[in-house]
């Protein structure tokens, strides 16, 4: 009923899908699997409607169609649940079931509650919820309110013109076991209601639920597996399969370091609701991976590193020292840790300051006396990092926001340079970045470590992680569930897949 | 060429309107008269210096024209028994309750348009029951000894004119070579990652609510002098135009670009609307409406959409 | 509705129970019928604004405009009411919905420059009370005009049950707010966008629409305020509205209405309403100076948003 011909997009220069050709009967439980960055969340916005295709054709029975809006997708029976749940906290249940809809209960100009609650009971038993409609959706537990997202989706059946096709974005993420168990049999007795897609990185639960899995990978549709014969490792495969060039990520240039006490050492670190009992050593000179889906946990690690979340449990040791506590950035950076966030834009870099101000924006003491600053001095250091890290700007005066994005990554790497810190933690530092650009960072993580610095990384692919780690350590909701050694073993992509998903 | 008119488009409006005004009226190329226009706005021009400093880290405040009006008030009082210490005493006061706005906004994460307007509403308070709700004069004889001079001038050049520059001055040293101006362009320009920097956020967000308020205060003390007295709503209509030059100098609502060069170019500009209007005869009650509308065109123009995703 | 509340939301109703003991232990006098139907006077066109910024607050934005919306429908009242005979009777009750009228086109220009022109509503309210402000003075030459009609005076004058009609009509526009905020689908839109304006907007909720109407609304009240002034004063000029700003958002605040939107609504705003006007007359019974007051509301304004903040979920405020 639904399908996809030839279907692209591109955002600017970079190819987001390729050539894809999907197909959804009626009836049907289709999976959608591919990597982080592999083009999924790109195509589940065309099929809902929040991006348009540049080129190819989308059906549904057979008649061509396109989606303005998600507005417009709903009406023709696309329906979407969202991994980030869509309902409105301090509305009732039988408010956000109908929300934008309401004119269906108006009379006299009022709202007939009354009739709506009747309605909301109607659409509640399609997923089996007995419950009141009164209720406000913030007091339900999180399955409950998974399903009422369900059934908020199920209720277009009776306004769109054809029938439904829902599209499920990791709706397990934060389930138990037995709530997965009940989703997973109220969506295999939906079936007559719609079509699923299903989109999860747990390939496991894909593979038990779908009649057929799509593979994506860099925009294109690798593979499309019935589900007798689907096999985990042949998808993971699948998932991967790009052989890593060894000269790209100067793998040669990949030296061992030196035995020494660790710098950093979290041991049975835990964060409520983020990671919990997390352990890792990193060293003078060691590139340390971590490697997991979004969410997983890994982002908060090097947030807890850097003072930004309190540790509940366990506890994190710098330089060897038990009694050097870090509770805010501003501890860390005086004791030479170091952090480029992932958003560049809103965390990195100060777009309207110029090169050299980013540059010292860490560092102000050093350059100032009696509070006034020697821009001279600022001046000197930006120059001199602007050359050792090749930055490419017309003066170390320009204003960043005038940069693209590689030299802006390099700038936040200049400070941290800078200030001479000696743990450098980097989120998804080639994130956004062309090919050259890349290119650069690798060669800058690769000249930092063999300074001595010790480099905390969460790469932006699984090719980055083995290309240029000394270890990786792989993260599954919040724990530790593998570790890689680089350096003694070979180390694919397969590997790190299989123990993520 | 685009990007240089557009960031240096408050040059260009005030020499178009300099130019527009001059024509109209061939008496406002009198220098003289000229002079003692610029002069009368120093009181507005220091509040607004001090409201840049708000405004460049995304906040606002609101308090500042009550802060003023309390200013008069303990100016008024105390001018007798303190002397010239009067004038650092209540920059003092400003800036403590100016901090205190900081402090609010930033401890308790509330919005600082309330936390500055609530402020505001203490200063009101204050400033009625010190007064006992009535107009104040200052001792014209102790004035005129300490401060006799700030109402001459030299030459032609009214003397106020040269303390809005030292007050000026010392806002563009603080701004361009201070560690705490860079820290307040920081914030600004992205607070986010300012944190990630390393940097005492809130220390910063309250030293910024800090130097509004003793600006605001400053303001006030001079406000004081030149009529002899105080009142708790004796400023007001302050605070409008002071907002409208900050934001028509090109310092967006949502911070992080501008400053106080841009608020002396904004000032100028409301200077010279000012005096269109006296020469329109279009009364001083009536510059309400048209400030208004101003600052409406001028917000429209200078804030940075992208920093807001949802505008509220 | 009433099926989930917790004892937090009661504050509010204890703070005002409390006042009310407290003054009444020190003066008797405070109560006593005359003093609530002073209390109710009082407080009937101010409880027109609060309910009126309530409305904007529950959508998450501010309206500070409310002087000059306030000031500015309660002059064109007045000229109206001159100009259509100067009496109820001789057509002064078109002036009535020419406020009306007014009140809600300048509240929907103010939404429009907010939610169009895309600015954040506390500065272009604040800047469309400036344009009020100006326009009123510019009408009035910055004078006075007065209404003397009897019958418009009634209400004022003429008591039922010891309150003036003007109290009765302010409650049926009490009646008719909470209406709106339960049962209109504007109502309940204004909360699904203070609670999640994406995800509302996603749901198909007509944003921009609803956020103008929000403002037309909220200036229709403010033209109830205006009317409601003039029926107290029996005079209109450019101050009618002064001090309302400060007093409506405080009260609104006070009374359990959250600055972050989507939290409160016109109930609180009369119990806030209440808390404020009680504050202020019971100052003045027990012989205490009234300048004290805004002091006092400015720190529990600061102490009733503390309160309803939930600080795990923002982020950084400006």
């Amino acid at each position: 009923m639904l399908e996809f011909q030839n279907v692209s997009k591109e955002f600017g220069p970079v190819k987001a899908l390729a050539n894809i050709n999907f197909k959804v009967a009626k009836g049907e439980i289709v999976g959608l699997v591919g990597e982080n960055g592999a083009g999924k969340s790109t195509l589940m916005k065309i099929i809902f409607g929040a991006y348009q295709a540049d080129s190819g054709i989308i059906l549904i029975d057979g008649r061509k169609t396109r989606f303005s809006s998600p507005r417009d997708a709903m009406s023709k029976g696309i329906g979407m649940v969202f991994q980030e749940q869509s309902l409105i906290g301090n509305l009732s249940i039988m408010e956000n079931l109908f929300l934008g809809r309401e004119r269906e209960f108006q009379k006299c100009g009022l709202i007939d509650f009354k009739k709506m609650a009747e309605a909301s009971r109607y659409q509640l038993a399609k997923v089996g919820l007995d419950i009141d409609p009164y209720m406000e959706t913030a007091r339900l537990s999180f399955s409950q309110r998974q399903l009422i997202e369900l059934a908020k989706v199920l209720a277009l059946e009776e306004r769109s013109s054809g029938d439904l096709v829902i599209l499920l974005d990791e709706p397990t993420s934060v389930l138990s076991e037995d709530e997965v168990t009940l989703l997973f049999e109220l969506v295999n007795n939906l079936r007559e209601r719609a079509a699923f897609i299903f989109v999860s990185h747990r390939l496991d639960e894909v593979i038990r639920l779908s009649d057929r899995i799509y593979v994506l990978k860099d925009g294109e549709l690798v593979d499309e597996v019935a589900r007798e014969k689907a096999v985990a490792s042949h998808i993971q495969s699948k998932m991967v399969g790009r052989e890593i060039d060894t000269e790209y990520y100067k793998q040669d240039d990949r030296l061992p370091f030196a035995p020494s006490p660790p710098l950093l050492s979290v041991q049975n670190a835990s964060v409520r609701g983020r990671f919990e009992k997390i352990s890792l050593d990193l060293h003078a000179g060691e590139v340390l991976c971590l490697v997991g889906t979004e969410g997983s946990g890994r982002e908060a690690v090097l947030r807890a590193v850097f003072g930004m979340h309190k540790i509940d449990n366990g506890r994190i040791v710098y330089f060897g020292n038990e009694f050097l506590k870090i509770r805010s950035p501003n501890a860390a950076v005086e004791n030479d840790v170091g952090y480029m966030p992932r958003e560049r834009k809103i965390e990195g870099i100060f777009a309207s300051m110029n090169v050299a101000e980013n540059i010292t924006s860490c560092q102000l003491p050093a350059y100032a006396r009696y509070g006034l600053l020697n821009k001279a001095m600022e001046l000197g250091l930006a120059d001199e990092w602007i050359k050792r890290l090749s930055v490419k700007t017309p003066s170390a005066r320009t204003d960043c926001n005038r940069l693209s994005g590689g030299n802006q990554q390099k700038v936040v790497l200049a400070k941290w340079r800078s200030t001479g810190s000696k743990i450098i933690m980097l989120d998804h530092p080639t994130r956004g970045l062309d090919i050259g650009a890349k290119e650069d960072v690798y060669s800058m993580i690769r000249e930092m470590s063999s300074a001595g610095i010790g480099l905390l990384l969460i790469p932006d692919t699984f090719e980055e992680a083995i290309g240029l780690g000394h270890n990786i350590v792989v993260i599954k909701d919040g724990r530790t569930v593998e570790r890689f050694d680089c350096l003694k073993q070979k180390v694919t992509p397969f590997d790190l897949v299989s123990a993520m998903t | 060429m685009r990007d240089i008119l557009k960031s240096n488009y408050h040059w260009v409006t005030l020499f178009v309107l300099v130019i527009l005004v001059g024509l109209v009226d061939s008496n406002f190329w009198n220098v003289k008269s000229l002079l003692i226009l610029i002069g009368d706005i120093v009181p507005l021009f220091i509040m607004a210096l001090g409201l840049t400093f708000a405004i460049y880290i995304g906040g606002i405040d609101l308090s500042a024209q009550s802060m003023a009006n309390m200013i008069t008030v303990i100016a008024s009082l105390y001018l007798a028994s303190l002397g010239l210490w009067i004038v650092p005493m209540c920059f003092l006061v400003g800036a403590a309750l100016g901090g205190l706005s900081g402090l609010i906004t930033t401890r308790f994460l509330v919005p600082s348009f309330i936390s500055t307007l609530a402020i505001g509403g203490v200063c009101y308070s204050l400033a009625q029951w010190l007064s006992g709700n009535r107009a104040l004069y200052m001792d014209s004889e102790i004035r005129d000894a300490l401060f006799g001079w700030m109402l001459s001038s030299t030459g032609i050049v009214p003397n106020t004119i040269f303390v809005g520059a030292a007050v000026f001055a010392g806002a563009l040293l603080i701004e361009r070579r201070s560690t705490l101006g860079r820290r307040l362009k920081a914030v600004g320009s992205a607070e986010l990652a300012a944190v990630a920097s390393g940097m005492r956020v809130s220390r910063i967000k309250v030293m910024a609510f800090a130097l509004s308020g003793g600006l605001a205060a400053l303001a006030g003390v001079i406000f004081a002098i030149k009529l002899s007295g105080g009142a708790p709503s004796i400023a007001n209509g302050f605070l409008l135009p002071a907002i409208v030059a900050v934001l028509v100098g090109g310092t967006p609502l949502t911070g992080g670009v501008g400053g106080v060069v841009n608020t002396l170019v904004g000032t100028m500009i409301v200077a010279v609307i000012r005096s269109s209007m006296l020469y329109l005869e279009v009364e001083a009650t009536h510059q309400q409406m048209v400030f208004g509308i101003v600052l409406i065109i001028a917000i429209v123009f200078t804030i940075d959409r992208s920093k807001l995703s949802i505008v509220k | 509705m009433f099926r989930n509340f917790d004892i937090k939301s009661l504050m509010p109703i204890i703070v005002l129970i409390v006042l009310v003991v407290f003054f009444t232990a020190i003066n008797p006098n405070f109560f006593s019928l005359r003093n609530f139907a002073r209390i109710a006077i009082a407080a009937s066109p101010f409880l027109m604004v609060a309910i009126g910024v309530t409305f904007i607050i529950v959508m998450g934005s501010i309206d500070l405009s409310m002087e000059g919306t306030v000031s500015l429908s309660a002059v064109i009242f007045c000229f109206a009411f001159l100009y259509f005979g100067g009496t109820l009777a001789s057509g002064g009750w078109i002036a009535l919905f020419a406020a009306m009228c007014f009140g809600m086109f300048y509240g929907a220009l103010n939404g429009f420059i907010h939610a169009k022109l895309l600015i954040p509503s506390f500065m272009s309210s604040l800047a469309m009370g400036f344009v009020g402000i100006g326009a009123t003075v510019l009408l009035t030459g910055g004078g006075i005009v007065r209404i003397d009609d009897d019958v418009f005076r009634m209400l004022l004058t003429y008591r039922v049950q010891g309150f003036p009609l003007m109290v009765y009509v302010a409650a049926f526009f009490l009646i008719a707010g909470l209406l709106i905020q339960k049962k209109t689908i504007l109502g309940r839109n204004l909360y699904a966008i203070g609670g999640a304006e994406d995800l509302a907007s996603a749901s198909g909720v007509p944003v921009l629409k609803t956020r103008i109407m929000a403002f037309a609304l909220a200036g229709f009240y403010y033209s109830l305020a205006g009317i409601l002034q003039v029926a107290k004063l029996g005079q209109a000029e450019s101050v009618t509205g002064a001090n309302l700003m400060f007093l409506s958002i405080t009260a609104a605040v006070v009374g359990g209405v959250a600055l972050w939107g989507a939290i409160g609504g016109v109930f609180n705003a009369l119990i806030g309403v209440l808390i404020v006007t009680v504050i202020n007359n019971g100052m003045v019974v027990i012989g205490l100076p009234d300048y004290i007051q805004d002091g006092v509301l400015g720190a529990l304004v600061i102490v009733a948003v503390i309160l309803s903040t939930n600080r795990s979920t923002v982020k950084f405020v400006k």
